[in-house]
């Protein structure tokens, strides 16, 4: 089987997973009383005086087979509802609340992998060493951290003590200039791209600034699921035969290490970034609320009642629905790339 | 002793021999990391802590419910370790004369939330990972024994739950549960008889497995079809009452389950290969025997010991769940709910209302990891005995 084979296989095989995660919504929309399933249906605040006609128009009372085909039709268009919280329609305001969210992530994301290697690396060499010792201790401190106290301790000694780093997305004068200011054109929604792109590299470091601490809770969280696995996979690779023939050759200990055993360890470690994900996902729900950042996190918490609004299921569902499909197609990427990297899980 | 019953015991200490030697192993390695007793210590510290919950932080007399904090008035700022009790009678006539950690946003007590929340922690962990584990080791051993059509559409299910970021889709549980819910425990009841039924008869009659459990599903099927679409009359119906933090403990078991009957069905499939499987079958074990007697009792320990370690990180997801919000109601005895009672005080003057409740979920979890990654070792078939 040729590679396009595995992935046309594979992205068919995703599929039925996506039908199920859709079922799944929908299932949970069920424990609701027709009256708060309507607000799924929703496109414009105007329509949300009028729920007994929505009832009508799209049976909510009927048979769960009906109610699931129009559910279904509604999400193929696009419309996921209206969220109360944000006073826009669902889809709309992810799209306008991913960047956000987006730009703290790509930012975590290289420090996790690269830093995670590299430490689950030499924790493997030094197995056993004072090295090892210290390395593995501080990655069962990360993930035994709540990620909410971490972020509340930062809060209390970098901003409310030394003022170093600051809580939100942008300071205000930035922020107000972002939203105000007619010379400022949104090419990407990233505001560190952004601030480049329109000549104000002020905004760009004043929102680096802001994303100094998020970042800092999101890499000490997850970081610690890269090095262990790092490690043990090494500690695996170091014990192959191909390690001794190298030896035997007359290479040196750092050309076996990352020419030989380094390369052979990845392996493994690629499928985790899977999981990385998932962490990364419930990581931005904690720290957006944490740092007051108006991203996707933020606003499926004040969703789902944690800012004292009634609970907004469209916005909660929406977001849900959407961490699923982000999970499932990271998933699928990750496969893929295992089958670049390794030709045996294609060819097996 | 008579002989025959020597002879019984023999049989007995023979039977768990593999047990006792896998038992007398993972004791030694536990003796070897160092990092893995600092855990037990811990553990037992919190075990401790729970138990004798009432005697280290009584409850202030004439309290209902022992696991609401108590407050001393409800002024807004936060007040220092070794402030006075000056208002709340009750707790000065359970001894306090001051708030031994400070008070919290709205004079909540942090000592006696500290306290009290081991026991919500405990409560929240182990009955949560309790009946997630039931269920994985129920459907896990369906799936991995039958095989086929059975497996495959149990493991598509599973995919589906795990398609979620568990944190999330508790969000979404959580706030979707209903307050009162009515369940038709009739209805239920029938459903169950209906599956189990035919597997018991089935036993006793010697009918292959796998048809007695077709029987089941198609008579679940036929029922839940008729009721949906003839009859849809309800049969005998409870109420209860699901205060919030039941909503969190149903949420998160039904994110739970998903990964136990991965794991049970993982095991049962290496185990069924197994001679002594074969042999049970050969000499005309029935299914439920076989799988009662020799498959669970045989893939269980692993399992049991990993699920019980994950304790640690079901508790800070319950926790982070406090902290946005959606979890316990303000006062309760829970540590995530207390910092979230922070997020206005969230200056180094005031570190007492943060920084204690994040100790102790801190430590808490750290304890549970610690052992979990002495365990993990010990339990991995690749580096065993070597």
């Amino acid at each position: 089987m040729g590679l396009a084979d595995f992935v046309v296989r594979r992205i068919l095989l995703m599929i039925p997973t996506l039908i199920g995660v859709t079922i799944l919504i929908f299932a949970v929309t069920q424990l609701f009383t027709p009256e708060q399933r309507a607000t799924l249906y929703v496109t414009n605040e105007k329509q949300m005086n009028n729920i007994p006609l929505l009832i009508e128009q799209y049976h909510l009372n009927e048979s769960i087979f009906v109610q699931y085909s129009n559910y279904v039709q509604q999400l193929l268009q696009g419309n996921l509802g209206f969220s109360q919280t944000s006073r826009a329609p669902v889809l709309q305001t992810i799209l306008r609340k991913i960047p956000a969210t987006f730009e703290v992530v790509m930012m975590s994301i290289p420090i996790i992998i690269f830093l995670g290697i590299f430490l689950g690396v030499v924790s493997a060499v030094h197995r056993d060493r004072p090295i090892d010792h210290v390395t593995r201790t501080a990655a069962i401190i990360g993930t035994s951290l709540p990620s909410f106290w971490l972020g509340i301790i930062l809060i209390a000694v970098f901003f409310s003590g030394l003022g170093w780093f600051l809580p939100e997305r942008a300071s205000s004068w930035a922020q107000n200039y972002i939203d105000l200011s007619h010379n400022w054109t949104t090419y990407t929604g990233l505001y560190t791209v952004d601030g480049l792109l329109n000549g104000k590299p002020d905004i760009t470091l004043d929102v680096l600034r802001h994303m100094v601490m998020p970042t800092i809770v999101l890499v000490t969280i997850q970081i610690a699921l890269i090095i262990r696995v790092m490690r043990s996979s090494m500690l695996e690779a170091l014990g192959k035969g191909y390690i001794t023939a190298a030896k035997a050759k007359g290479l040196t200990n750092t050309e076996v290490i990352n020419k030989h055993a380094r390369r052979n360890a990845l392996i493994p470690t690629i499928t985790v970034a899977g999981l990385l994900t998932a962490g990364m996902l419930t990581g931005v729900v904690i720290t957006e609320t944490v740092f007051n950042i108006d991203g996707l996190g933020r606003w499926a918490v004040r969703a789902a009642g944690g800012g004292g609004i009634v609970p907004d299921i469209p916005a909660v569902l929406g977001f849900a629905l959407l961490s699923g499909i982000i999970y499932v197609v990271s998933n699928l990427i990750v496969d893929i790339l295992y089958a670049v990297v390794d030709p045996r899980i294609r060819l097996g | 002793m008579s002989t025959k019953e020597r002879s019984r015991f023999s049989d007995f200490r023979a039977g768990i021999a593999p047990a006792m030697s896998d038992f007398r192993f993972t004791l030694r390695k536990i003796r070897k990391s160092p990092l893995s007793i600092v855990g037990i210590i811990i553990v037992a510290i919190y075990v401790g802590m729970a138990i004798f919950a009432p005697w280290i932080a009584p409850p202030a007399v004439g309290t209902r419910d022992p696991s609401m904090i108590w407050n001393d008035g409800y002024a807004l700022p936060p007040k220092p370790p070794g402030s006075p009790v000056i208002i709340n009678e009750g707790a000065r006539n359970a001894g306090y004369t001051s708030h031994i950690f400070g008070t919290t946003q709205m004079q909540y007590d942090i000592f006696y939330g500290c306290i009290w929340g081991v026991r919500t922690a405990f409560r929240i962990g182990v009955l949560v990972i309790a009946i997630a584990l039931i269920i994985g080791i129920l459907l896990g051993s369906v799936s991995g024994f039958y095989g086929g059509v059975i497996d495959e559409l149990m493991m598509r299910f599973t995919d589906i739950v795990l398609a979620f970021p568990g944190l999330i889709l508790a969000m979404a549980l959580v706030i979707a549960l209903p307050i009162v819910w009515k369940i038709d425990v009739g209805y239920l009841l029938v459903v169950l008889l209906l599956f189990v039924g035919p597997l018991i008869i089935g036993h006793f009659l010697k009918i292959r497995g796998l048809w007695t459990f077709l029987i089941g599903v198609a008579g679940v099927v036929a029922f839940v079809a008729l009721q949906t679409f003839l009859l849809g009359t309800t049969i005998w119906t409870w109420s209860l009452e699901l205060g919030q933090l039941d909503k969190v403990l149903i949420a998160l078991t039904l994110v739970g389950w998903p990964g136990y009957t991965r794991v049970i069905r993982g095991e049962i499939l290496r185990i069924k290969g197994e001679d002594y499987i074969e042999a049970s079958k050969a000499v005309g074990c029935s299914d439920l025997r076989v799988i009662t007697k020799h498959i669970v009792p045989n893939s269980i320990y692993p399992v049991v010991i990993m699920a019980s370690l994950d304790i640690g990180s079901m508790v800070l997801t319950a926790a982070a769940l406090s902290f946005l919000g959606i979890g316990s109601p303000e006062g309760y005895a829970d540590w995530g709910q207390m910092i979230s009672l922070a997020r206005n005080w969230m200056v180094l003057q005031y570190w007492y209302v943060f920084i204690i409740p994040g100790i102790f979920i801190f430590v808490f979890v750290l304890g549970w990891n610690l052992l979990g990654d002495a365990f993990r070792d010990i339990l991995d078939p690749t580096l065993r005995r070597k």
